[in-house]
């Protein structure tokens, strides 16, 4: 039995769909970040509806969109990047177009292929839990740490090394992986 | 210019995905995740969460 609600694996298998769009261009899939990436990793239940991806080809992510009932909210005071899809109740938004402004490195995104056969890319655990800590080391997001520490003891026997390089990246060297434990 | 890929290798299903989080969640015991705080939030994600509110999400 899946540990994830029924709208979030309705709305990885759209962003599955969605993304096929982008490879069958020929360009790298879009990359899954944020906490939609936190509850795919740890099946807790803390997405707002919101998926937050990062992609080189925006426009044709956008028009993929477009193609699969996504709509750009309109009116007063809607002045947001992002994409809805008003019958599943959801967000789409393209929030960098290189991930992790290319610190992280991309043959460890995890590729995870739905039931349909299509297939989305996810940010590396470590290069998640490295960003939680970076938000937590600006000082303006002291909730990150409880993250970063929540997926550090479900991920504990990943790459180590790695880890703790990425979380000094992320930090300014202010936190290791020891910051974790 | 983005790079142009090859055609992608196949990765782990997410019924499988899904199962071994579930057993690394079993081995842990009670885990209680933070969910955001919401104070970063920009100018695009208040608007865009507005929005998804506005047509009746509720996650």
């Amino acid at each position: 039995m899946s540990p994830y609600r029924p709208e979030f694996i309705a709305a990885l298998e759209l962003f599955a769909i969605v993304s096929e769009v982008v490879e069958q261009r020929g360009f790298l899939r879009p990359v899954l970040v944020g906490g939609a990436a936190v509850e795919l990793y740890s099946a807790s239940d803390i997405a707002t509806g919101d998926f937050d991806l990062v992609t080189a080809r925006q426009d044709i992510f956008e028009q993929a969109l477009q193609a699969n009932g996504f709509v750009k909210p309109s009116g007063p005071g809607k002045l947001t990047r992002g994409w809805i899809h008003p019958e599943l109740k959801l967000g789409f938004e393209v929030v960098g177009s290189v991930l992790m402004d290319g610190r992280a490195e991309r043959d460890r995104v995890k590729l995870i292929d739905t039931s349909a056969g299509d297939q989305f890319a996810v940010i590396a655990v470590e290069d998640l839990i490295a960003d939680r800590m970076g938000q937590y080391a600006s000082g303006s997001a002291p909730d990150m740490l409880g993250q970063a520490q929540v997926l550090f003891s479900l991920y504990q026997g990943e790459d180590s090394s790695y880890l703790d390089r990425r979380i000094r990246e992320e930090t300014d060297t202010k936190y290791g992986i020891a910051d974790l434990q | 210019m983005a790079l142009q890929t090859s055609n992608s290798p196949r990765g782990i299903s997410l019924a499988s995905f899904g199962q071994s989080v579930a057993r690394r969640r079993e081995m842990l015991g009670d885990i209680a995740m933070p969910r955001n705080s919401g104070l970063r939030r920009t100018d695009s994600k208040i608007a865009l969460l507005a929005a998804i509110e506005n047509v009746g999400g509720s996650w």
